[in-house]
């Protein structure tokens, strides 16, 4: 759904959402399923705000990327951060029945729908995977044949967030196919990448220039700028080349 | 609407001793860098400080700078952001001391910085003791992710106003509202009266 | 521990809910100009900074401040002053 302000007052502000259910992914990571009513559906690669207040009227508020596909409840996925403020809430506290404030969907930049083309190249860093995830997540609802490669970074095989989802998802014709990275540690016999994504690791990974391929990027500020430029000097021109950064501080 | 999260409690406010910490803020242990824009990065050979709009301009290069009275001072420090932190110790100038070059009827102050941003206050806010031009944080050369070679350093009013990169003062006869007093934030930023926004 | 400058600048995604009231939830995809250089591209791709108090965007190519947001308790304050035009895609 398109956004039609001009500049108006939309009624779109804060709502309260219910979390219907919580996911554990990994040890840190967790996805909330929210409900909504007045949720207006949403589009892949858009992300939501939450705003959490305290009872002495202290709010703070962090913006996370929806990890459901368009159709279904939006669903965020979230890493919980040292130091963090909300994320620490989201992963440790929350429970299902719990009230939350959110804002969105928010996005027409960052987004893809099978009938925006390929072929794809999704790259993410830790918890940046989750917006691409709505992506893969879409794809295969619509049963598309657009040609889509998942690079994911992550710190070690347990980090790997949707990691059995990752692996059905490749299973198949047409199948998204997944590379992943292993940072800091690897599992006992790994023969894949170890190291952090570079120039040498996408030339061997991403389509090459002349596919045409549009790039999703996202993760923290310094990964995506990497892969970004990147891709770029691999050929790719920097309009095919979408960049999400994450901010540090949860 | 009053809508509260179960469970969520904010940042803790109970170790804060009385009276020291500002409604609506709580304490932390370190430092957060804020920034709105790149670090800027200008060599010392090239940095000067100016008071402006008196009869005469001063101007200081930093050799001369660092050749005036300079003090070391420990404050409470609180940004609107809602973060305090308590004790800090800045070794600087005093504003007092760089207005005494300048002759000048002013009412107030326009701090102005690399990058851009500038920051207004009455002059009243900026003399008496209450200001400072400062190049030393814990002992240690100002960090250029702090605002140094050197900021402003206002502790009496949230932090917003003690700008980071500073490199001058222009006196005004009018207040002028500056980077995030022209866009929302209060004109003068008392802490313990509350004042973050337009209209508080 | 404190969070280099680096990790805190963002890009223009990162205005989207700040700006959600004025521009729409596609807001992002809103096309800027810049009033100083004169690139122009969409919001998404400014270079943002956050909680600095405020948001900043600012442009890049030359580094310009051209969208300032501040949210307060019962309204968000808006310069965009250093944009010079603004086109809002149809649908």
């Amino acid at each position: 759904m398109a956004g039609t302000a001009v500049l108006g007052r939309l009624t779109t502000g804060w709502q309260v959402a219910e979390a219907v259910d919580v996911v554990e992914e990994t040890p840190r990571v967790r996805t909330v399923v929210l409900s909504a009513p007045g949720w207006p559906g949403h589009r892949a690669g858009q992300h939501l705000d939450v705003r959490l207040t305290a009872p002495d009227g202290y709010q703070a508020q962090r913006s996370y990327s929806i990890a459901s596909p368009p159709g279904e409840p939006p669903a965020i996925t979230v890493e919980w951060l040292e130091d963090g403020e909300v994320s620490p809430y989201l992963v440790g506290e929350l429970r299902a029945g719990d009230r939350i404030e959110i804002r969105g969907p928010i996005g027409g930049w960052f987004v893809w729908e099978p009938a925006l083309g390929g072929p794809l190249i999704l790259v993410g860093g830790g918890s940046g995977v989750v917006p691409l995830m709505a992506m893969a997540r879409l794809r295969a609802a619509e049963r598309s044949d657009v040609p889509a490669r998942l690079l994911l970074s992550s710190r070690s095989w347990e980090d790997v967030i949707y990691r059995d989802e990752l692996a059905a998802l490749a299973d198949g014709p047409d199948g998204l196919e997944v590379v992943h990275t292993l940072t800091r540690s690897q599992p006992e016999g790994w023969s894949g990448y170890a190291r952090r994504v570079d120039e040498s690791l996408l030339r061997e990974v991403a389509w090459p220039a002349e596919a045409r391929a549009q790039a999703f990027v996202c993760g923290p500020t310094a990964f995506v700028e990497t892969v970004a430029s990147g891709l770029v000097a691999l050929g790719y021109p920097p309009e095919r080349v979408k960049t999400e950064r994450f901010g540090a501080t949860g | 609407m009053s809508f509260f999260t179960r469970g969520f409690e904010g940042r803790r406010r109970d170790d804060a001793p009385e009276g020291r910490v500002p409604p609506g803020q709580y304490l932390t242990e370190g430092f957060p860098v804020l920034s709105a824009g790149p670090t800027p990065r200008t060599p010392l050979e090239q940095w000067t400080f100016t008071v402006e709009g008196g009869a005469e301009p001063a101007r200081w290069t930093w050799d001369e700078f660092q050749a005036l009275p300079r003090e070391s001072v420990t404050v409470d420090i609180h940004c609107v952001t809602r973060w305090s932190k308590l004790d800090t110790v800045w070794e600087g100038v005093s504003v007092d001391t760089l207005l005494e070059a300048v002759d000048h009827d002013a009412a107030y102050v326009l701090a102005f910085c690399d990058g851009g941003y500038t920051t207004n206050l009455p002059l009243e806010d900026v003399t008496d003791g209450k200001a400072w031009v400062a190049f030393g944080y814990d002992g240690e050369p100002l960090d250029p992710e702090h605002g140094g070679p050197a900021r402003l350093l206002v502790p009496h009013l949230y932090f917003w106003k003690s700008a980071k990169w500073v490199r001058g003062l222009r006196l005004l006869d009018d207040d002028e509202p500056g980077f995030w007093e022209s866009n929302g934030y209060h004109l003068r930023g008392d802490p313990w009266r509350e004042q973050r926004y337009w209209g508080d | 521990m404190t969070a280099r400058t680096e990790e805190l600048r963002l890009d223009g995604n990162a205005l989207g809910g700040a700006l959600l009231e004025l521009l729409g939830p596609e807001g992002t995809a809103t096309v800027g100009t810049c009033g100083s250089c004169g690139a122009r591209g969409e919001l998404a791709l400014l270079v943002v900074y956050v909680r600095c108090p405020g948001i900043v965007g600012r442009c890049p190519v030359c580094d310009e401040v051209l969208v300032r947001v501040v949210e307060g308790p019962d309204r968000t304050w808006v310069t965009l002053a250093g944009l010079r035009t603004l086109e809002l895609p149809r649908t």
